[in-house]
């Protein structure tokens, strides 16, 4: 039985039952009436300073146990720059930003006590719009930015900029004065994108032994644990990070929030305390897929070469730099991504205003950038009169063609995966006659995206009765690799049944250094680690049971559960017999393992301010949707959709079709119905399910797809994360279906009813983007 | 509510008893679909409230040969079922059927739903107006009945003293349709409703709600589509005619703005009329 | 003010503020934590439970009104060691739960929709759903294990719930 046969299988979910009968015990399931309850006094206004705090009378109200302020955590705290206060300090940033938060006997009493919390802010005008943060002589939204610690070099950053990221290739300038080429201008918006997941944030905090306990619905328990010894100036090692099952992330749960506050609340009280927010603080606060601003101009002959492209893409953080400090990167892999390009340059900048800050959403910056790119491909052949298809597929990326840092891509893939999907499409027909007098269209894109690799480590202990017991710090969030991928991938190595891998759940005393689930990376880093661990379990078993049957270790293997000599099914013994014998003379068998990423080379001098600089497991999708547009009320339904996607090697085929449907879905709803607008006072407009429209059973279609396997990938067994990517081209596919449907450039999302029938009727405005300079270079720091 | 009062509540099983919370103050509690989210908008729980849901004369829908009546605590979901099948009465069930989703159909009521004098998007006022329906009001100088649309104009006043007991409906159409327009599929309030009927004179009544803040009847399109020949009830025709005399001031909202209210309702008039047609009266 | 109801066939006495929503008494009165909380306001479905045998958001239901009525939860299904009833059966057979916050209210929903609706199509079902918002699955493998659920039940000649037709 070969490791791949023994590996690749569609297991079934461990956790399925339990789920299904109301019986997982998710973070917020575990409060306890011994609890103290926290809420937060968070700010009614979107800038101001804070005059007057003054606690004391709160901490008299009934029941209340503690009240804390910035002052009790003034460490700050971020990603690539430290300028996030975990409640404000002096300064107020956005609307619903916590200031002070007091912990009391029930709920209702802490809510209460809020009332008796004297505050005196003195309201400044907000910095509501990336427009109105780039004049040059706009409020700075934070005025000590220069002061703030630098945690990773190399950005360029400016006032209101909080991160510039620049990537440049080739002779630009040169590319775009050839006289045989046309010159291709796009603009484009994009809104935020809620994550909704059905679980909020939630933490429950307590004080063991001078340490910090959190239990919490995140994503990443070590950026909690570190954020939270940053905040309270401790050292990180006496943080303790444990994760229940978590209800949905999708990425909202990739950073820390309010998960310190109850270990502060803890130290102060000697009890254990639980914050959740409300939904309506859990969408008024929404760590958002960030609003964009795309210009992107292409240099185009009349033979259909990209000989040059540049492009600036202006990227809302909000009041904090967050996430997208380190998503700037993103835009040199994901708008430089796709075609093969003679000459490039990007610039990515994240830019302060006075709103709730935003964080990383599935297929971060990729989603807006793919939409773009794809619109700006589809008026490139619009301008240029080439077929959308035959365009894609004479400039997709191959083997040998350079992205935009100078990264050489491996494979023909792309290329093929077009091919697929025309094949896909031959199978399942298209759906024109669906229309029924509607306006009809199709598009077929494509999409660039990564693994985000980086540190992982596993431990693997051999049980005396033949189970293994996986020690990581992973996090099941839903996408199913610790209940699928990774007890299938232990198992395989092992010779044993998935069953018989035991999956700890995250434990940060437990398990070494994780980056976090996300980014599609837990499959592969979290993998890797495993099988790494399990060579040392294997060394070690075969080696005792070699000793055991006279044997060279080398021709021995693993298989049902057993240690049997290869040439002979049947022979040798069972594991467990050579567990309780290494257990007698050599000690337990235990194996640890560790990943990170190899660094792939970009070329020198091509990438300015990137944490990566080039992908090192790039990962492409193919999707093809096919709409129907009501002309009377501007309504699209979807009558189709394809994907084909690269996923290297396919370990649990039903599970990761089971993500490309939910993925698709999740994108149809950015697409098309999911709309976040600012109220003038900064305010996000739609904190409920009444007015955020999550897509519906009736909004989905059925996803047809096909799993292109073989592409190069460095994870285990030749895996791609597959639970990230396809959210990434369904903005690309909807957006360039409906344009072609009505006969009209688009170039914002979501379409909603309203938005459609505006540009139907030609009455939707344009982009405007007078902030971003005619020349590209004017839209740099330099 | 001030801390150590416990909160009135009275299930009613006789309307004077409902009366009598009534004058006391309380509120009237149907399904609690909408009550029981004021918390969320920042508005207290009653100190009081009477519940209606034991009265057995407000439970029921009866339906005889020329009248139908519908008791104030029945469901969407009762309400369409009971109906189900009776010629003229298709926009009715449409709207019971359609409204909100199929939770919250079991749930809410019929005297709630027009009681919501904030909630413009009601599925079944326009449906009620193109009844011509009457209410009935229990108020605290005894019962009262009042046409819909007058209802609907004065409910806010009308409600600080009465109940509403009943829903009368003549059974004088031969079809109706009621067209509702949701950005989504379902799920969301629609942004434009409109109710069409037929009357046994062939006179077409037609009603639009969730465009204005409270529902009305579109007396231009009726008249205009009265004054031209039977072949008026042609959907593309029909579409003109909504064109021409779209006298509606569409409201904005967070889910969509005024312009778009009034801009669908030509389009949903030829559904609505297109649905009219292919009911058993009109087929 | 002191409600009385049948809460998975026991009797339940609550004590306190008869407008509590009955979702507050389920999660951190009675611990039955599968009725989850998540919207509050009668859109994602997530705190669906049965009360009188009809499936009804548990966010807005004042206890007041459940005096005398008999309430099932998620927890009341399918309890101990029973098997989980046949619509849980095929969505687990079908991989359709990820996260699994939304399953216990859409399992409390569509175990009514399918004993009520034995003959439902495809398209019956999604509009049946349309108060069960589910963030993960895209709904589609949902759908699939009803239209099983149905398929099943009507080969074997029963209606879901082992009721003879």
């Amino acid at each position: 039985m070969s490791e791949l046969s023994a590996t690749v299988m569609n297991l079934p979910r461990r956790d399925a039952q339990d789920k299904l009968r109301g019986r997982t015990k998710y973070t917020n399931d575990r409060v306890r009436p011994d609890m103290l309850h926290a809420v937060l006094l968070r700010s009614t206004v979107a800038a101001g300073r804070i005059r007057r705090l003054d606690v004391s009378a709160a901490l008299r109200c009934p029941g209340v146990r503690a009240v804390a302020t910035g002052a009790d955590a003034p460490g700050l705290y971020g990603i690539g720059i430290a300028d996030h206060p975990l409640l404000a300090i002096d300064t107020i940033r956005y609307h619903g930003e916590p200031i002070a938060v007091i912990a009391a006997e029930t709920e209702k009493q802490a809510r209460a006590a809020l009332a008796a919390i004297m505050l005196e802010v003195e309201p400044l005008a907000p910095v509501s719009t990336m427009a109105a943060a780039l004049q040059p002589a706009a409020r700075l939204v934070h005025e000590g930015w220069r002061g703030y610690e630098v945690i990773t070099e190399g950005g360029a950053r400016a006032g209101n900029i909080a991160w510039e990221a620049k990537s440049s290739r080739g002779d630009v300038d040169a590319a775009f004065a050839r006289p045989d080429i046309r010159i291709v201008e796009s603009s484009f918006t994009v809104g935020r994108q809620s994550h909704v997941p059905f679980e909020p944030r939630v933490a429950i905090g307590s004080w063991e032994d001078g340490r910090a306990h959190i239990q919490t619905s995140t994503q990443v328990p070590w950026t909690v644990r570190n954020v939270t010894g940053r905040v309270m100036q401790l050292p990180p090692g006496r943080v303790r990070v444990t994760v229940p099952p978590v209800g949905g992330g999708f990425g909202l749960k990739f950073d820390a929030s309010i998960e310190p506050i109850t270990a502060l609340l803890a130290r102060m009280t000697g009890r254990t305390v639980v914050l959740e927010n409300t939904r309506q603080e859990e969408m008024a606060t929404c760590l958002c897929r960030e609003n964009a601003e795309i210009r992107i101009r292409s240099a185009v002959t009349a033979e259909g070469h990209i000989a040059g492209r540049e492009a600036v893409v202006l990227m809302d953080c909000g009041a904090y730099g967050g996430e997208q400090v380190f998503l700037t990167t993103m835009t040199a892999h994901t708008l430089g991504g796709n075609y093969k390009v003679g000459a490039t340059r990007l610039v990515s900048r994240a830019v302060y205003t006075n709103t709730p800050p935003n964080g990383a959403f599935r297929a971060c910056n990729g989603v807006y950038n793919a939409f773009a790119l794809e619109r700006h491909t589809d008026e490139i052949c619009d301008a240029l009169g080439f077929d959308p298809m035959e365009f894609r597929k004479k400039n997709v990326l191959g083997d040998g063609d350079l992205g935009a840092t100078g990264q050489v891509f491996e494979d023909d893939v792309l290329g093929p995966m077009l091919g697929r999907m025309e094949a896909l499409r031959a199978t399942t027909g298209t759906s024109e006659a669906k229309a029924d007098g509607r306006l009809y269209g199709m598009a077929t894109t494509v999409g660039t995206w990564f693994v985000f690799v980086g540190p992982s480590a596993a431990t693997v202990n051999l049980n005396a009765d033949g189970s293994a017991t996986l020690v990581t710090s992973g996090v099941e969030i839903g996408s199913g690799t610790m209940v699928q991928s990774l007890p299938q991938i232990v198992a395989g190595q092992l010779g044993l049944a998935p069953d018989q891998v035991i999956v700890r759940e995250a434990d940060t005393d437990a398990a070494g250094l994780d980056v976090g689930v996300g980014g599609g990376r837990t499959t592969v880093s979290i993998g890797a680690a495993s099988v790494a661990a399990c060579a040392e379990v294997r060394e070690k078993l075969l080696r005792t049971a070699g000793e055991m049957l006279q044997t060279r270790p080398e021709d021995l293997v693993l298989r049902d559960g057993r240690v049997e000599i290869t040439a002979r099914p049947g022979s040798g013994m069972s594991i467990p017999v050579v567990v309780a014998h290494a257990q007698a003379t050599t000690g337990p068998i235990t194996g640890s393992g560790a990943f990170t990423a190899r660094n792939t080379p970009a070329m020198s001098g091509c990438a300015m301010g990137h944490f990566i600089d080039a992908l090192d497991i790039p990962v492409f999708v193919v999707h093809e949707a096919e709409v129907a547009v009501d002309p009377d009320t501007g309504h699209v339904e979807v009558l189709a959709y394809r994907v084909v996607q690269d996923v290297g090697r396919a370990l649990n085929p039903r599970a990761i079709l089971g993500q490309i449907q939910g993925g698709v879905v999740q994108g149809l709803g950015y697409a098309l119905h999911e709309e976040v607008t600012l109220t003038a006072d900064g305010r996000i407009a739609q904190d409920d399910f009444e007015t955020y429209r999550l897509p519906l059973a009736q909004d989905a279609v059925p996803v047809a797809a096909d799993l292109y396997e073989g592409a190069p990938s460095m994870g285990p067994l030749g895996t791609k994360g597959a639970g990230e990517v396809p959210i990434l081209a369904v903005g690309a596919a909807i957006g360039c279906a409906v344009a072609r449907a009505i006969g009209k450039p688009v170039r914002q999302l979501p379409l909603t009813p309203p938005r459609v029938l505006r540009l139907l009727h030609e009455r939707e405005p344009p982009p405007e983007l007078s902030h971003i300079a005619p020349g590209w270079a004017a839209n740099t720091l330099g | 509510m001030a801390p150590g009062v416990e909160r009135s509540f009275t299930a009613a099983s006789t309307l004077e008893e409902a009366m009598a919370a009534r004058r006391q103050g309380a509120a009237v509690l149907a399904g609690g679909t909408c009550m029981m989210r004021d918390p969320r908008r920042g508005i207290d729980l009653p100190e009081a409230v009477v519940a209606l849901h034991r009265i057995p004369a407000l439970s029921k829908v009866e339906i005889e040969p020329d009248h139908v009546v519908i008791g104030a605590a029945v469901t969407h979901v009762v309400l369409g079922r009971a109906l189900h099948g009776a010629a003229g009465f298709e926009g009715l069930v449409a709207a019971a059927q359609g409204a909100a989703n199929p939770g919250i159909r079991r749930v809410a009521t019929v005297g709630g739903n027009l009681c919501a004098f904030d909630f413009a998007a009601a599925d079944l006022s326009p449906a009620l107006l193109v009844c011509e329906a009457t209410v009935e009001l229990e108020t605290f100088k005894g019962p009262k009945l009042l046409g819909i649309s007058d209802f609907l104009k004065d409910r806010h006043t009308l409600l600080t003293e009465a109940i509403v007991t009943r829903i009368h409906l003549r059974r004088d159409l031969i079809a109706s349709a009621h067209i509702r327009l949701p950005l989504r599929k379902a799920g969301d309030y629609p942004v434009a409703i409109v109710s069409l009927a037929v009357d046994k004179d062939k006179r077409c009544r037609i009603a639009v709600g969730s465009v204005e803040p409270v529902a009305r009847r579109w007396t231009a399109l009726e008249q205009a589509m009265a004054a031209g020949p039977p072949s008026a009830l042609d959907p593309e025709r029909a579409a003109g005619f909504a064109l021409e005399h779209n006298d509606f001031q569409g409201r904005d909202g967070r889910e969509a703005e005024g312009w778009y209210r009034r801009q669908v309702l030509p389009p949903l008039v030829k559904r609505g009329v297109a649905a009219l047609l292919k009911t058993e009266g009109l087929a | 003010m002191t409600v009385t109801f049948q809460l998975n066939g026991e009797d339940c006495r609550f004590h306190g503020d008869p407008m509590t929503p009955l979702v507050d008494i389920l999660r951190q009165e009675r611990f039955l934590t599968g009725t989850k909380a998540v919207c509050r306001e009668g859109f994602c479905g997530a705190c669906t439970v049965h009360v009188d045998d009809e499936a009804v958001p548990s966010c807005l239901k004042p206890v007041g009104l459940v005096e005398g009525c008999a309430v099932t939860t998620i927890e009341g299904l399918s309890s101990g060691n029973q098997a989980l009833h046949p619509l849980q059966a095929n969505l687990e057979a079908a991989d359709a739960v990820q996260c699994g916050m939304c399953f216990p209210g859409m399992v409390m929903s569509l175990s009514a929709f399918v004993r009520d609706n034995p003959h439902a199509s495809r398209p019956e079902i999604k509009a049946a759903m349309v108060g069960n918002i589910c963030r993960c699955t895209g709904y589609e493998r949902i759908v699939d294990a009803v239209a099983d659920c149905l398929d099943q039940a009507r080969k074997a000649g029963q209606l879901v719930g082992g009721i003879n037709v």
